[in-house]
């Protein structure tokens, strides 16, 4: 007897999942592509494993376990390629779904989860019966030792894929690892140039920051590469300080540094948004304030 | 194959996360936060009116509204099926139903399904945006895809089409995939695909000229009913000190800043 199916590609997701699995019953593990398999099988009684890794694929490997096992749950990390698969079993089944999820509870066939809502300005708790399909956020569960010594088989899906692959390419990155920063510096709107980003860049390496940016920057103006992009659509940090330069404090913004320590606005209008959602605010001209800041630093060392 | 060339835009007037109110017990207000065109489903018809060049057919909307009362939305909803109008789509549809709000995305998807199927509507593409404002959960389109047993091409930056042949870049993590698919097909699409402006004045005014249908549940079959309780909603209160460091002049305050930097701990010594 299956309780829930997880599908995980590698041993940090597993180790969470499995703490959410655990609280429904009796897990088996889905894992795909270029996945830690061997790592997985400490986790898992039983590891199936398609070598394809598209969301079509995942799609039909889901459903034919779904259909052969009859979890109550089948569970996964949120990530786009999920987020693809899952919705469509979803839709086929009209099984509820919800993604980007923490802080999961069980009782009796009962579940109740939280997640983000209104663009991060408000949190949700959904109650829903089982079966479903729940893509969870990471980071935000205990993790859970595996003790198994589980098996592998190979699952054949006999590809059907109506989307063809034509190619893949690797996303140019700024080398930046933000989820991880201790202390974050970041960019906005209020820099009129690309090339003056680099007081940000000098006042970062001085200052041991990583740098970050607003939607703009990394979208719009392609000024910086994604990884630097923080907020509702991109990445969602938990820095000891965050200081940021020229942004306004737009809720999707807001909605990547709820989790930051110290947050710290510096910005030349002083009616900004940004000040009310700030632990300390510096009204002033970034272009004129950074270099002071700067040569300070360097006279402290 | 369908050869009409028509499109569907999938358009959801969303709460206005802006707009958010709260209730003394910190709860959302619900009642008191306004619904307008969740944003990415701007990018979505802008994507329509390009891909409609091309493909010479009709550019349907359908709109599922999913926060009640209806009486006290019908004014949002219309403006948002309105601008979508304003903005090249030629017939809109809506489904305007007490008994399904607050909706969930088993009963939008069903509802989407049986509205094409009452219109009589074969697309060749559906439009939706890769997730809504106010819930961002990213699923209906995938839904809709499965129940029409479509080909599916998730969160599309870029989409070009050669003679029935989709070619779609898709915006991933760590990498953008290049795909191709035959039409008909389902494309969600990001924000950057490309950039929307308000509609004119003029716009608007043609608009309301445009045939626009309402339709209520018993109009339609096979709609599920919401399985998903929203069993609570708290306004994030993320309560920050708002300190103003102020000085007699900038290297004052970038002292004090610098102080504040030590004290925290994330300065190298
Ligand atoms: C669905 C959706 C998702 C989104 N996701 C994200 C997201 O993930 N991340 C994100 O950041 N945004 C996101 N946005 C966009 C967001 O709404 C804002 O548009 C964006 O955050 C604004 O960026 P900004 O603060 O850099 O620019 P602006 O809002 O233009 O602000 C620039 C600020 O710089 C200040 N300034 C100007 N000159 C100076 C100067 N010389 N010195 C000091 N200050 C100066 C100005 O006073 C102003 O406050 C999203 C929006 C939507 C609809
Ligand atoms: N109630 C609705 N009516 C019409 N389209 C919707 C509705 N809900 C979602 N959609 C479409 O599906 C997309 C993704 O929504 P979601 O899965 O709810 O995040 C939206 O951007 C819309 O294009």
């Amino acid at each position: 007897m299956v309780d829930v199916l997880v599908v995980v590609q590698k041993e940090a997701d597993a180790s969470e999942l499995l703490t959410i699995a655990k609280k429904v019953g009796e897990p088996v593990a889905l894992t795909y592509g270029n996945s830690e398999i061997e790592k997985l099988t400490k986790y898992f009684n039983k590891v199936y494993r398609i070598k394809e890794d598209d969301p079509n694929s995942i799609f039909f490997a889901i459903k034919t376990l779904y259909e052969k096992l009859n979890p109550k749950l089948v569970v996964g990390m949120s990530s786009k390629n999920l987020k693809d698969a899952y919705s469509r079993l979803a839709g086929i089944y009209d099984l509820p779904l919800a993604t980007d999820i923490f802080d999961f509870n069980v009782s009796g066939s009962k579940v109740t989860y939280k997640r983000s809502f209104l663009s991060g300005r408000a949190i949700e708790t959904e109650e829903v019966t089982m079966p479903l399909l729940l893509l969870v956020s990471p980071r935000k569960t205990q993790k859970s030792e595996g003790n198994s010594n589980g098996s592998i088989e190979e699952l054949s899906i006999g590809n059907s894929s109506n989307v063809v692959i034509k190619e893949r390419k690797e996303k140019v990155k700024g080398g930046v690892n933000l989820e991880a920063a201790e202390f974050i510096i970041s960019v906005g709107r209020g820099f009129k140039n690309k090339d003056d980003l680099k007081l940000a860049f000098d006042l970062a390496e001085l200052a041991g920051a990583q740098i970050g940016c607003s939607r703009p920057i990394a979208a719009d103006l392609k000024w910086l590469t994604e990884d630097h992009w923080v907020g509702l659509s991109g990445k969602k940090v938990a820095p000891k300080v965050y200081l940021m330069f020229g942004i306004s404090g737009a809720p999707q913004h807001l909605a990547g540094i709820t989790d930051a320590k110290t947050v710290i606005a510096v910005n030349n209008d002083k009616t900004a948004p940004i000040f009310k959602n700030a632990d300390y605010g510096i009204v002033a001209d970034l272009y004129q304030f950074i270099p002071i800041l700067t040569k300070k630093l360097k006279e402290r060392h | 194959m369908s050869t009409l060339g028509d499109i569907v835009v999938l358009i959801k007037p969303a709460l206005n996360p802006e707009m958010i109110r709260s209730l003394p017990d910190g709860g959302v207000d619900f009642d008191n936060i306004p619904l307008k065109l969740s944003d990415i489903d701007r990018n979505a018809i802008e994507e329509a009116n390009r891909l409609k060049e091309l493909l010479k057919g009709k550019i349907y909307s359908i709109t599922i509204s999913t926060w009640g009362p209806i009486a006290k939305r019908d004014k949002d909803i219309k403006m948002a099926i309105q601008e979508g109008l304003a903005k090249g789509v030629d017939e809109a549809i809506l489904l305007e139903d007490d008994s399904i709000t607050p909706g969930d995305q088993i009963t939008t998807a069903s509802a989407i399904v049986s509205i094409l199927n009452k219109f009589n509507i074969k697309p060749d593409i559906i439009l939706t945006g890769e997730a809504t404002i106010d819930g961002f959960s990213g699923q209906v389109a995938g839904r809709v895809a499965a129940k029409l047993n479509l080909p599916y091409i998730s969160f599309a930056r870029k989409i070009d089409l050669n003679g029935n042949k989709v070619i779609a870049e898709r915006d991933l993590e760590d990498y953008v995939e290049v795909v191709e698919t035959q039409l008909p097909a389902v494309i969600s699409v990001t924000r950057e695909i490309n950039s929307p402006k308000p509609p004119t004045l003029i716009q608007i005014r043609m608009a309301s000229k445009k045939p626009q249908h309402v339709v209520k549940l018993s109009d339609l079959t096979n709609v599920a009913m919401p399985k998903k309780k929203l069993a609570e909603a708290k306004v994030l209160s993320v309560k920050r000190k708002q300190t103003m460091i102020e000085g007699k002049s900038l290297e004052e305050v970038a002292d004090k800043l610098i102080e504040i930097l030590e004290q925290e701990g994330v300065l190298k010594h």
